[in-house]
């Protein structure tokens, strides 16, 4: 689990281009001044390679925030 | 790799690369945002330190007009957005509407190139039409149209643009890798990650064209990388470069290959370790050689290693080792030349030989500009002449460090049996690295190790890249006189793909201690010459041998308590007794 954790911390702090210790489970689109569309949209294409998973369509907008990331993550690998 | 990972590489990349900014902005009428970090990638890759700016979404016209001060532009007039915005099916639209919309193409292509006619460089890709649903029976309209656009854009397109032909990205990595329709419709952004990677290889030649990094020369090693077989082995009657026969087939592409890039001005050039007299031969006397000294500039055939020897190819043609490829089909030179002159690159014969004109050829377009002027076709000569003036430049030595990191490996082993028919077969074959040349049937190897008179040594080679097997023999035999004992070498040869690593005094090092405590006084040795064995005339004086006479052969003798005791350091020798 901890290591699921760093992994999603670790591709947004590369995308977003945050340093990964100012991220963390309360991270949001609200946080990150850096999260605009085009950026959500790398963000989704990351976590999509990384994690070796097709996200949904719908889900696709939902995903603005750490703790739903790793929802969908996480159901996504089950 | 992948995307996050090249994030990363570029955070890293920009901290070290400070060299002047080459700006590029991509122009396009879709959601591309990924290619920036795509296309920096590549270019921190090639030592070229980007700027790269995206211009707004579906703006390209007025931004090609903002955006013509960059060192390169690229532009991605997407037929996906084009066909979409039409409020139309297009298949059912009628003539006036698609002359109108190919006519609104039109003009908008030609602003473009008004806009952009004094930047240095523009890339745009050809429409496409295989996006949409299409029949392979059935020409579409979108077909049609995107065809007809391809036409003008390939006639009216400045000098200064390079059209990429997106359909062939497209046929050669699917359609279904490259395009994905959730983020078309949610995002505009149809392209994947691999898609943009795949692209941004395509347009590499247009990058390293653009920063003067393309290479100028192509360095070939001879032995099964111009022709299969080993010349000083087999004899030049025995390597294969014929059209007609099975792997000859493949050798004869790739010299014919290399004719036509010495034609297209491309510096030819030859470092092998042979007898620079029996290379030349070939080039003069083969049946089937198509590669001819003429197209050759520059050679460098000795025992000497090659990154020395690429080394001076550079220092006498003047050109920067990062303008040289080198092929070689050995993994030990292609290794020795990436941790020596990293800035070389190098092409290894593939195992699979069928593949190797493929290889060969992709790297050729990536890195040679192939378009002829009259110019490039005077360079052969021009280099040539240059080579002649060049003055030999000192050797580059100390390969101490990289050869201590191959972990080479040692495995001697004394009078065993069940290596008689390899043993042998070493004496057959062996001719370069032979002093005496003496051939043996596997009955007498296997008498000598039955003899106690006799003493067989075998050599085995590994080093972290693999394992050589047996590659060396060495017979020893030991009489007496009076009280004492003599040793007489009788043979000492290694097989030549293990020369040049110093093994071979290791290995008379370790066999002569090991007769440390058997009251031996002295030991003889003999250089026989052949016709293919120079290379080791001076073997014994530079193993404190002591010369007695040098009629026709050479013999030597040595104190017993003068021979060698130092271990050479990065060879680990595994010496069962």
């Amino acid at each position: 689990m901890k290591y699921l954790h760093e992994r999603i911390l670790k591709v947004m702090s590369l995308v977003f281009e945050v340093p990964i210790e100012m991220l963390n489970e309360e991270s949001s689109s609200d946080t990150i001044g850096s999260w605009d569309s085009l950026k959500h949209l790398n963000l989704i294409l990351a976590l999509e390679e990384e994690f070796d998973i097709v996200i949904p369509d719908e889900e696709v907008g939902n995903l603005m925030n750490y703790k739903l990331i790793q929802i969908v993550i996480e159901e996504l690998n089950n | 790799m992948k995307y996050i990972e090249i994030l990363a590489a570029n955070k890293d990349f920009s901290k070290i690369i400070n060299s002047k900014k080459y700006s590029i902005g991509i122009l396009s009428n879709i959601t591309i945002n990924s290619l920036k970090d795509i296309l920096e990638y590549q270019c921190f890759k090639n030592g070229i330190n980007p700027s790269v700016e995206i211009g707004n979404y579906d703006n390209i016209v007025q931004d090609s007009f903002i955006y013509n001060n960059k060192d390169l532009v690229i532009i991605f007039f997407d037929s996906l957005s084009l066909f979409e915005n039409v409020d139309h099916f297009f298949e059912s639209i009628n003539s006036d509407l698609y002359d109108s919309l190919f006519s609104k193409c039109i003009n908008e292509l030609n602003l473009i190139f008004k806009n952009l006619e004094k930047t240095p460089s523009v890339i745009i890709n050809s429409f496409s039409s295989l996006c949409f649903v299409s029949s392979s029976t059935k020409t579409s309209k979108i077909e049609k149209f995107t065809y007809e656009l391809n036409t003008y854009l390939q006639e009216s397109a400045p000098r200064n643009f390079q059209i990429v032909n997106i359909d062939k990205i497209f046929s050669i990595f699917g359609i279904e890798k490259s395009v994905d329709y959730r983020f078309y419709h949610s995002s505009k952004a149809p392209y994947t990650i691999d898609f943009l990677k795949k692209y941004v290889e395509e347009i590499e030649y247009v990058l390293l064209k653009n920063n003067g990094k393309l290479k100028k020369a192509i360095i070939f090693d001879c032995d099964n990388t111009l022709w299969s077989g080993i010349l000083g082995e087999d004899g030049i009657d025995k390597i294969d470069m014929s059209i007609s026969s099975k792997t000859g087939k493949y050798y004869n592409m790739i010299q014919r290959i290399i004719v036509y890039l010495s034609q297209k001005g491309v510096i030819i050039g030859l470092c092998s370790k042979n007898n620079e007299n029996d290379v030349l031969e070939v080039f003069k006397l083969h049946k089937d050689t198509y590669l001819k000294e003429e197209n050759i500039v520059i050679h460098k055939i000795n025992w000497s290693d090659k990154a020395s020897n690429l080394l001076s190819i550079s220092q006498e043609l003047n050109i920067g080792l990062d303008s040289i490829i080198f092929v070689d089909d050995s993994s030990f030179e292609i290794n020795l030349i990436r941790e020596k002159l990293p800035e070389i690159t190098t092409i290894q014969v593939p195992a699979n030989l069928y593949l190797y004109p493929t290889i060969l050829l992709k790297t050729i377009y990536k890195y040679f500009n192939l378009d002829v002027t009259n110019d490039d076709l005077k360079k052969t000569s021009m280099y040539k002449e240059q080579f002649q003036r060049a003055i030999e430049k000192d050797k580059f030595n100390n390969i101490d460090e990289y050869l201590a990191s191959l972990e080479i490996e040692i495995i001697i082993e004394k009078n065993n049996i069940n290596q008689v028919e390899r043993l042998a077969q070493l004496t057959q074959k062996t001719n370069q690295f032979n002093l005496t040349t003496k051939r043996y049937t596997e009955v007498q190897i296997h008498n000598f190790i039955l003899n106690k008179q006799f003493h067989v040594f075998s050599l085995s080679v590994r080093d972290k890249f693999g394992d050589n097997g047996i590659t060396g023999l060495c017979i020893i035999n030991e009489f007496e006189d009076y009280t004492d004992s003599i040793l007489s070498i009788d043979t000492f040869l290694l097989s030549c793909r293990i020369i040049g690593r110093n093994i071979e005094y290791e290995f008379l090092n370790v066999i002569l201690n090991s007769f440390q405590n058997k009251n031996v006084k002295e030991v003889r040795s003999l250089y026989s010459p052949s016709n293919k064995n120079e290379q080791v005339k001076d073997f014994y004086e530079k193993s404190n041998f002591n010369l007695i006479s040098s009629e026709i052969e050479k013999k030597y003798f040595l104190e017993f308590d003068s021979i060698n005791r130092n271990k050479i350091s990065y060879i680990r020798v595994n010496f069962n007794n």
